[in-house]
């Protein structure tokens, strides 16, 4: 190997033919063999970076219980893979974080207002878990949203939050009515968006505002485009509102998990609003039947079902952490009663109660895992409870039997559900918190529940955490306060009616006063 | 460079490519032939009927995960919302899949169907029960041809493809690479393609009546399937058929299906499994015989179980019985089990609907009991016999509507002349009605969840079986009482 050197000198130029040495050539070839590994080596190193930042799964990840519980991460963000995510409500975390000050018309006063509770030192309310997933910082639903109340001595004092509490205070259906349409919103832009999330203090990367622009936001809008469609007929006006403290747990769970065309259901179907329970004192409940209708005898499979309603899949949930949350109820005590009780009082309510409700309810020993009452924890059939018919009918056969196909091929897959034909006699610990009363919270106070169904509340208002201590439940006669707009709730619509369940309407009344003080003890 | 190591490189080469190609072919084998045994609940025969294999699964099964995710994928495509339950199926509590469907492992996990598909009775007493199920009943709920007809729309949309059904797929589940790849490459376009031709078989019933819930043509597809014979324009359409307690029948030779076409039970059980799908190499003998064994004492439930029977009334149906049906009905009768032919002056002139019977042809049976040539399990009873077959009655009450092709909703019916009988019903919602005996056919709930019959269409004449019309009301009630009673 040669090549011609030009050497200029005085009057000439030289033209010298250079031999290259052998030394040379192998050093020529070695730098060449390197700079070529050196690329081939960064190449790798991007690759390996992209792939191990799109395929990084690490949950925000909380060392207390509690904290994890309210937190905690159950999988409920959006996974699966890049080329095909599963799963996810919601959209990632900064966009979830901007929404109301992208729609602020849509929803004045923030997630705050739909009854989401915020805490010091948390940017995200109870019951929004981070995740970094695919890629971005995602956020999902967890059990506390629905599973997390306030208690307020009266309208001045601060609420009390109380960990697996009902939800009495969430409009969950606004929330999700909320996201949906802002998500469709015309406002919902990159612009938009990026400019708002820059202003919030939410720091991007270039690479991440490129992403946002040309894939997250884009994308975001198309799988809230499909979601709106699926559940159309659940968040319109058709069918009655689930208002505060209730969700239809097993209509949206038709059009998202099996893609059942809810316009062909009979509107009566797509009726099911109903509260949202209590998650304390577990162990006493496995083997009972559980949901208000009792189709289903397993706590973890009812767990695991519930967990679908905040948004996991199949392929998305993360059992680990979901059992650190059942562990957790599994023993939670339910909150005693804050107020004083007249033990005289009580102890003559114990006598009444021992009679009239005892067989179905179990005593105030519940809560220490007795259970004291052979009709606790089964299905009492419709024509003998008599309450709404909706939420029962809601829950068909048919949708059992899809149910069977979930968590296919894993030992997961749902085999407890099953179609009952009423509604299952509850233990009623902490019962005091779990206002208002029956499965679609009909009616305010247990004081109401004593009455005959003609004497109960007609129309109330539902949200309010101030407690009534005489009546036992929450103030239902105020329609807004503390920056809250509460829910009216009119017993004359389908799946709002509050009849029913007579047993010790018929009794004087200082003996239901007597009942409602007995019950303070539960 | 010497010979040795030229040599040397060769004999590597060849290692690496044999050691290749072996992993490639246990691969292949291991993803797409390899038979594992089915893992059932237990060992018991209704297990077996309710969930094992007939031999379909090799040549007619859908891969599972692509049967899983078709009902989400095309709702629209279903009678209404409810996934495959939509289309009738029966789902026992807890089970992966319905009645009637097994799933088999032949290199990947197929689904396939089996006898209890069509022979598995359900019973509802209120209207959002969940069904009771009893084996050896026919189904009145399951739409057989919506079925296929769903799995061709969902084969002929340009959403049917490897990526939109591998995406649903991840939505449930987290497949392998290599499945991903066997998914992607073969089996949904293998899938596809078997079902788009099966769509090609089946475009004659496109010209002829539905069978609704409850009815099939059963011997129709099997003319174009394996016999090679022309379907012509013959209809077939009928009511599926309980298979209780065949020992009497079997043991006399009598005749089964609606119109006696075979007398052999072996031959009758094993065509059906064809039917079903199974072909001459995946026919399981020994499982087919032990189904067969089952159901010579297969007992049908009692009605008195369900609904109360008034035991006087029923008495009094006896004789009623003996003197108008016992002759051609009764178990023991001998000409119980044996065919009327169409024309027969034993008719009197009360001949119920032709069609069924004219389906059969001679050409046909004779093609079937060639069938099985060279195999152990020959045919030689097929044959053609132009006319219907006068049933053993056990468990009659759960077994409408009547008539082989199904056209009369309740038994108080089929005692009223033609004329008086309902031209238009719902067949497919099985809460029934204790004191017409029949299944609910009437009112929104029917509409909502039947196939509609109407009687004037071909085939679905509710004409003829005129014994018992002329009978006075209350001996008509007496021996609907009695009917009760078998």
């Amino acid at each position: 190997m040669s090549r011609k050197t030009r050497t200029k000198t005085r009057d000439q130029v030289l033209i010298d033919d250079v031999r290259t040495s052998p030394v040379d050539r192998d050093l020529a070839r070695t730098l060449r063999r390197f700079v070529g590994w050196l690329l081939l080596l960064i190449i790798v190193l991007i690759a390996a970076s992209l792939v191990r930042r799109f395929t990084a799964d690490r949950p925000v990840d909380y060392s207390d219980p509690v904290a994890h519980f309210k937190y905690g991460s159950i999988g409920s963000e959006p996974g699966g893979s890049l080329l095909e995510a599963a799963g996810g409500l919601l959209p990632p975390e900064p966009i979830f974080r901007v929404l109301p000050q992208i729609c602020a018309d849509k929803l004045p006063g923030g997630y705050a207002a739909l009854g989401f509770l915020f805490e010091d030192g948390h940017d995200l309310p109870i019951g929004v878990s981070k995740r970094l997933r695919l890629g971005f910082h995602q956020v999902g639903l967890n059990c506390s949203v629905c599973h997390t109340g306030t208690v307020r001595d009266s309208s001045q004092a601060a609420p009390r939050i109380i960990a697996g509490m009902p939800a009495q205070q969430l409009q969950l259906q606004d929330f999700f009515r909320f996201v949906l349409d802002c998500t469709l919103d015309s406002r919902f832009t990159a612009d938009n968006l990026l400019g708002r999330i820059e202003e919030a203090g939410i720091e991007l990367g270039w690479l991440d505002r490129l992403l946002y622009r040309y894939v997250v936001i884009p994308r975001t809008r198309e799988q809230t485009l499909q979601l709106a469609t699926s559940l159309r007929l659940i968040m319109g006006d058709k069918v009655t509102e689930w208002g505060r403290g209730r969700v239809d747990t097993f209509n949206p769970y038709k059009g998202m998990q099996f893609n059942w065309q809810l316009d062909r259901l009979p509107l009566s179907e797509l009726t099911g609003a109903s509260d949202f329970p209590s998650l304390w004192n577990q162990e006493p409940r496995d083997g009972m039947e559980l949901h208000w209708d009792g189709n289903n005898d397993s706590v973890d499979e009812r767990n695991l079902s519930a967990s679908l309603g905040a948004g996991v899949t199949p392929v998305t949930v993360d059992h680990p952490r979901l059992k650190r949350v059942r562990d957790w109820i599994w023993n939670l005590p339910p909150p005693p009663y804050p107020y004083d009780v007249d033990a005289a009082k009580a102890a003559h309510g114990q006598a009444v109660y021992r009679i009239y409700c005892q067989e179905c309810h179990a005593d105030h020993r519940f809560k220490d895992g007795v259970i004291d009452g052979a009709k606790v924890g089964t299905v009492e059939p419709l024509g003998s409870v008599g309450t709404d018919p909706f939420r029962l009918h809601s829950y068909t056969y048919t949708f059992a039997a899809n149910q069977y196909t979930l968590y296919p091929e894993s030992r997961y897959r749902f085999t407890h559900f099953h179609k009952t034909n009423g509604y299952a006699n509850q233990p009623l610990d902490g019962i005091w918190a779990r206002a208002p009363y029956l499965h679609n919270g009909a009616v305010p106070t247990l004081r109401d529940l004593l009455e005959p169904p003609s004497a109960r509340p007609a129309i109330f208002y539902r949200g309010n955490d101030v407690f009534d201590p005489v009546k036992v439940g929450f103030v239902s006669d105020v329609p807004a306060a503390n920056g809250l707009r509460f829910s009216r709730f009119d017993t004359a619509l389908d799946g709002n009616h509050n009849g029913g369940h007579l047993w010790g309407v018929e009794l004087p009344a200082e003996d239901k006063d007597a009942v409602v003080e007995y019950l303070k003890t539960f | 460079m010497s010979h040795t190591v030229t040599h040397r490189k060769g004999l590597i080469a060849l290692v690496l490519l044999l050691v290749l190609v072996s992993v490639l072919g246990w691969l292949a084998w291991d993803h797409l032939l390899r038979t594992r045994p089915q893992e059932l609940a237990d060992d018991s025969i209704e297990e077996y009927f309710k969930y094992g294999s007939v031999g379909t699964e090799e040549a007619a099964g859908i891969p599972l995960w692509i049967w899983l995710v078709l009902p989400k994928m095309f709702p629209e495509y279903l009678p209404a919302p409810g996934g495959w339950a939509a289309l009738g199926f029966v789902w026992e509590q807890g089970r992966e899949l319905p009645v009637g469907f097994s799933k088999k492992t032949i290199g990947f996990p197929r689904v396939g169907i089996n006898c209890a598909l069509c022979h598995s009775a359900t019973l509802r007493t209120t209207a959002d029960a969940a069904p009771q199920v009893f084996l050896g009943g026919p189904s009145s709920t399951i739409d057989a041809l919506a079925y296929q007809r769903f799995l061709f729309q969902a084969a002929s949309d340009p959403r049917f493809t490897s990526g939109n059904i591998l995406a649903s797929v991840s939505q449930i589940t987290k497949l392998s690479l290599i499945d991903r790849l066997l998914y992607r490459f073969v089996l949904v376009p293998q899938t596809r393609k078997a079902l788009l031709e099966q769509k090609e078989a089946f475009a004659w019933t496109e010209t002829r009546p539905d069978w609704g819930r409850g009815r099939i043509d059963p011997f129709n597809p099997p003319k174009i399937a394996i016999l090679n014979v022309p379907v012509g324009d013959t209809i077939g359409n009928a009511d599926m058929q309980a298979i209780w307690n065949l020992r009497p029948r079997a043991e006399a030779g009598r005749s089964f299906h609606w119109d006696g076409l075979n007398t052999d039970l072996r031959e009758v059980i094993i065509s059906s499994a064809l039917g079903d799908g199974a072909t001459k190499k995946s026919l399981p003998l020994a499982a087919l015989e032990r189904i067969e064994t089952w159901t010579l004492d297969l007992q049908p439930p009692s009605f008195a179980n369900f609904f109360p029977i008034d035991q006087t009334l029923a008495t009094a149906g006896v004789e009623i019985f003996t003197t108008h049906c016992a002759a051609c009905h009764r178990a023991d009768s001998t000409q119980t089990g044996t065919v009327l032919v169409l024309g027969d002056v034993a008719w009197e002139g009360g001949e119920t609907d032709s069609h069924r019977a004219e389906m059969w042809t001679p050409e046909a049976a004779t093609a079937y009991n060639a069938f099985g040539d060279g195999y152990p399990w020959y045919f030689s009873h097929f044959r053609s016999t132009g006319g219907y077959v006068n049933v053993p009655l056990d468990g009659i009450w759960l077994r409408a509507p009547y008539l082989h092709n199904g056209s009369v909703p309740y038994l108080d019916e089929l005692l009223e002349r033609p004329a008086m009988r309902t031209t238009v019903f719902y067949r497919g919602f099985d809460v029934y009605n204790p004191d017409r005996m029949g299944f609910v056919a009437e009112g929104a709930d029917a509409e909502r969840v039947g196939t509609r019959l109407d009687t004037r269409a071909l085939g679905n004449s509710n004409r003829g079986h005129l014994w018992g019309t002329d009978l006075a009301p209350e001996q008509k009630r007496a021996l609907l009482e009695y009917l009760k009673t078998l």
